[in-house]
């Protein structure tokens, strides 16, 4: 246990460890690990804010699809009823259009028994006059029968 | 046989003495010159004339103790500070991972324990805690194996490899947290409050001598436990090797290197714990200094 100059020696060297960890060792690696701690900080801030994002984007898109479904079954509903009323039209068009066709067959059919009728009766007068002139041909005249003859045809 | 029994006083006695004298270079008043000690240096022949170690007087260097010290502490902070240099901010490395556990570790002791303003303390608790450590790891080499490649690699004789075992080393740094002590306890009390508490407040001069003595103690206690753990090595190398100096019993090796091994094993734990007594001592000292009570 000799006490001698190397303690000067000694003495240098520690103040110059001491400010070399001062100077370069310590202040670097605090900064470092302060850096670090409010990234990670920052990092768990932004993930919870996300995460916050992320809810409100659900509630927002489960309001959008409720939405849209609710918009959706309306336009069945719609569509629904219109589907309906055209076919309750289209019926109603048909049944008119069936009696239009009806009353106008009917009035083809009754203008044409009219014909049948008018040629009938046309026909029948002639025979009628052919039969009559046969029989009376030497003595009737036919333009004095012509007025009984017609009054007649109009009779039938 | 009692003739041999004093040869083999005289051999241990001579080999403890081996290991515990450093290497000298300093001012031999006989000599009117700058020089080795003694018989440490193989190299210059014809020193016979030289001091010995004891003959010198104060102004001499311990070169082996300068020596260790320095290459470690050029390790050790080399090694922190090329790590912090190539630190970055992303995912750390294993070495960065263990630089930052390290300054971890020894940032929460001194946000812990230091209550003051002053940046120099995280810094000198970093830097005394690594060199202390550095130097104390020393002890875990073979206690001949220094004295080995000296003699026959370089000529040196005597080479002590830890830094700690000279009463210096811990001296030094004990003197500047004395001197940082002082400093701040001015600071902080005045130049008149910090005597008035030394000498007068409030049992006179005892708190002066506690002041001294609890700085001296900061040194002595490493010295004292690094130094003990040294020669409890040396006791060991001793005992068994010298059993097994006769060739028929050199099956002594097994036990000698079983205690060995089992007082190293025994002894990491006294290298870490010193070096954390002392930063957490500096630490408490410090901020008993920068703080007002």
């Amino acid at each position: 246990m000799n006490i001698n100059a190397t303690f000067f020696a000694e003495l240098l060297a520690f103040c110059i460890f001491v400010f070399i960890t001062y100077r370069y060792i310590w202040p670097s690696m605090e900064n470092l690990l302060e850096d670090r701690r409010k990234e990670i900080s920052d990092g768990l801030e932004a993930a919870s804010q996300s995460q916050r994002k992320l809810e409100e984007a659900n509630k927002e898109s489960a309001t959008i699809l409720d939405g849209a479904k609710a918009e959706a079954s309306s336009l069945i509903n719609q569509a629904n009823s219109r589907a309906d009323q055209i076919v309750d039209e289209a019926k109603e068009q048909a049944v008119e259009e069936a009696k239009k066709i009806k009353l106008s067959a009917e009035a083809d059919i009754e203008q044409s028994a009219n014909k049948a009728k008018d040629g009938l009766r046309d026909e029948v007068a002639a025979l009628v006059i052919a039969g009559a002139q046969k029989i009376l041909d030497k003595e009737i005249n036919a333009k004095a029968n012509k007025d009984i003859i017609d009054s007649l045809i109009k009779k039938i | 046989m009692a003739k041999e029994n004093t040869q083999n006083l005289i051999e241990t006695s001579d080999y403890i003495g081996h290991h515990l004298v450093n290497l000298t270079f300093g001012w031999c008043e006989k000599t009117s010159s700058w020089g080795f000690a003694n018989h440490q240096q193989e190299l210059f022949k014809g020193l016979d004339s030289a001091c010995k170690v004891s003959e010198m007087g104060f102004w001499s260097f311990h070169l082996d103790t300068i020596f260790m010290s320095i290459l470690l502490g050029a390790v050790v902070f080399g090694f922190f500070g090329l790590v912090n240099r190539a630190a970055k901010k992303g995912v750390p490395g294993k070495l960065q991972n263990f630089a930052e556990f390290v300054h971890e570790f020894i940032a929460s002791a001194v946000n812990s324990g230091y209550h003051g303003t002053s940046k120099i303390v995280g810094p000198l608790a970093f830097a005394s805690c690594l060199w202390i450590i550095s130097w104390n790891l020393m002890d875990l080499l073979p206690v001949e194996m220094a004295s080995f490649f000296g003699h026959f690699g370089g000529g040196f004789n005597y080479f002590k490899i830890l830094p700690t075992a000279d009463l210096n080393a811990p001296l030094a740094l004990a003197i500047v947290v004395m001197i940082l002590v002082t400093y701040y306890s001015v600071k902080t009390h005045g130049a008149g409050g910090f005597l008035k508490e030394l000498f007068i407040v409030p049992l006179g001069p005892l708190e002066f001598i506690s002041y001294v003595s609890k700085h001296v103690a900061l040194a002595l206690r490493l010295y004292g436990n690094l130094f003990a753990g040294e020669m409890i090595f040396i006791l060991i190398a001793i005992m068994f090797g010298q059993f097994a100096m006769s060739f028929s019993q050199t099956l002594w090796f097994l036990p000698g290197l079983i205690l060995n091994l089992s007082w190293a094993l025994f002894h990491i734990l006294i290298v870490a714990l010193q070096a954390y007594i002392f930063m957490m001592l500096t630490i408490a000292y410090l901020n008993l200094a920068s703080t007002k009570h």
